[in-house]
């Protein structure tokens, strides 16, 4: 029988409560949610978001008013149509998306490297894999919760505008949901990958713009030596942008399948297991 | 509570801790982790925190091994060298997120921290960020956020560090107050007085080695090379002259208004003085034992063994 001090409350349950990695998770949403930068996001977003939804009630108007027939050849050339507007339904928000989990993500675990956080936690009841999937969790879910409504409410308006006939494919979000998901993986886990690595937060987003950044310049630089359009898989903004092409099926994706494939699954190995090793007990000396 | 059977720790070709044995009994109490810089205590506290396994030998708290071990985890608390907490963030919502970690929810969760603010003299003040609080203040939260969820066992690496005296004072009643009310308590430090001022009871470390276990007392007895020095205060000459003719004599000097002397048994001799002074026979006015602090046992221990 344990020997609690009399006046402080006895140990808790390990059973109760909620997982470690829920609570870290949840910490780090609503300590965003708090922040400055959350708000200055939320805002820009919201306003590529509204832009989208505009632009569906705009393309419902084309195609149902008679006063705006004579523009429907005009806005066919200038306007994305069939599977590359479905695609395009994520893509403007891209690059926004990259910044934004480069100055949220690059400084997740950097911080808690700062402050020496990690033995803390890691003297509690959390175990090191809980701590990483916590992390990746949050970096991998803020994409693709920004990137949700993207998917989901254009499609709605064009639903209640149209029906199935409308601009957005009827299973566009079906489409879009798994290649989101795909594609936030990969930001989070780089962005936990590269913020492991950092000293500090600031550190932090450097190296998530300096190896997506990096990358990119990289692919390029291989593609027009070589010709070999595959190595563009190893560039993660175009890999990003190229899961919600491949999902809806758009004639010249930037990346094919396979290459797709090999270079996702690269870079997510290759940055959790960076991450992994960073943020192991040994390294969080006290 | 703590078990330790010939532990070690390597980092790499580094060897941070010697095998080390040595027993830590169940209850409250203070034991105090004494050694020089890279003398391997931070090495001995991770051991125990269960932030490293051993590279060699066994750990046992509470009987069993702590490393990933949440059922140890849950009954220690830990508060890791440093002030540093992450800026702008407010301590009692930090300090809700440490006890969710530790399975605490609801309303137990709410007591817990209210009780850990209030037993750290921080309730009115947890609402400040910690970038507006001072260095004392927030080694307040660190501890609180290890006493949350009511440990039997606290670990404290160097806890005294930066803090001025009004603030160390402070903390040491707290670590007093805690050990009293059953908190098994280990607070390591390479300052000789604040583990002196704190407890009795120390374990040695140096280079990487356990050098010594057991009060101050104790462990000065077993330092049977170095003979005890005493200061006896009154007229020198004639103090001299009854500690020439005293067996236990090693050595002897004179001051101004007293002579020092060192003798090999000093539990032979001072019934023999305390006798002496009582019937007059020598001019005694006071006695000083020089070298039996913590600070002259830590002195006679690193030079042995450096």
């Amino acid at each position: 029988m344990p020997i609690y001090a009399p006046t402080l409350p006895p140990a808790p349950d390990l059973h109760l409560g909620q997982p470690p990695v829920l609570v870290l998770m949840r910490f780090d949403f609503t300590r965003l949610w708090r922040q400055k930068i959350g708000r200055f996001f939320g805002f820009a977003f919201l306003m590529l978001l509204l832009w989208k939804v505009a632009r569906i009630y705009v393309d419902h108007l084309l195609h149902t008013n008679e006063a705006f027939k004579p523009m429907q050849d005009f806005a066919k050339t200038i306007l994305t149509q069939g599977a590359d507007f479905q695609a395009d339904l994520l893509n403007p928000a891209s690059y926004l998306l990259w910044f934004l989990v480069a100055l949220v993500g690059g400084g997740l675990v950097a911080r808690d490297t700062l402050y020496r956080v990690r033995p803390l936690m890691y003297a509690h009841p959390v175990a090191p894999k809980d701590y990483l999937l916590a992390k990746l969790g949050f970096a991998s879910l803020l994409p693709f919760t920004i990137l949700l409504p993207f998917a989901i409410l254009p499609w709605l308006m064009s639903l209640l505008l149209a029906g199935f006939h409308g601009p957005v494919w009827a299973t566009a979000p079906l489409r879009l949901l798994p290649a989101m998901a795909i594609a936030s993986a990969l930001m989070g886990s780089l962005a936990v990958g590269a913020s492991s690595m950092a000293a500090t937060p600031r550190a932090g987003i450097g190296w998530v713009l300096g190896l997506v950044l990096g990358a990119s310049t990289l692919a390029s630089m291989i593609h027009g030596l070589t010709g070999i359009a595959a190595v563009d898989a190893l560039n993660p903004i175009m890999l990003a942008e190229a899961w919600p092409q491949l999902f809806v099926g758009v004639e010249r994706p930037m990346v094919a399948w396979l290459p797709a494939f090999l270079g996702t699954a690269l870079h997510i190995a290759l940055w959790t297991f960076v991450a992994a090793k960073r943020t192991r007990p040994s390294e969080a000396v006290i | 509570m703590i078990v330790l059977d010939r532990a070690s720790l390597r980092y790499g070709p580094i060897l941070g801790l010697s095998p080390t044995t040595f027993e830590l009994p169940d209850g409250g109490g203070i034991t105090g982790l004494l050694g020089p810089n890279g003398a391997g205590k931070s090495s001995l506290l991770q051991l125990l925190s269960g932030l490293l396994p051993p590279s060699g030998g066994d750990v046992r708290v509470f009987g069993q091994a702590p490393f990933r071990n949440p059922a140890v985890l849950a009954r220690l608390g830990l508060v890791p060298e440093g002030d540093r907490l992450p800026t702008g963030l407010r301590a009692d919502r930090w300090l809700r997120m440490m006890g969710e970690l530790s399975g605490l929810t609801g309303e137990a969760l709410n007591a817990a921290v209210a009780k850990a603010l209030e037993t750290v003299g921080m309730a009115d003040r947890a609402h400040l960020t910690f970038t507006r609080m001072s260095k004392g203040m927030r080694q307040r939260i660190r501890l609180a956020q290890a006493l949350m969820h009511g440990p039997e066992l606290l670990i404290l690496d160097e806890p005294f560090n930066g803090l001025d005296p009004e603030a160390r004072l402070t903390l040491m009643a707290l670590l007093r107050d805690l050990a009293e009310k059953g908190t098994r308590i280990l607070v390591s430090s390479h300052i000789l007085g604040e583990i002196a001022q704190l407890t009795d009871r120390i374990l040695l470390l140096f280079r990487g080695r356990l050098l010594a276990e057991g009060t101050v007392t104790e462990i000065r007895q077993l330092l049977d090379r170095h003979p005890v020095e005493l200061r006896l205060t009154g007229e020198a000459q004639v103090l001299a002259r009854w500690a020439v003719e005293q067996p236990e004599l090693a050595a002897m000097r004179m001051e101004e208004d007293a002579v020092v002397i060192s003798v090999r048994s000093p539990r032979d001799i001072l019934p023999r003085l305390q006798k002496a002074a009582a019937e007059g026979g020598i001019p005694l006015r006071a006695l000083d034992p020089l070298d039996l602090n913590l600070d002259a046992v830590f002195q006679y221990l690193t030079k042995d063994h450096a």
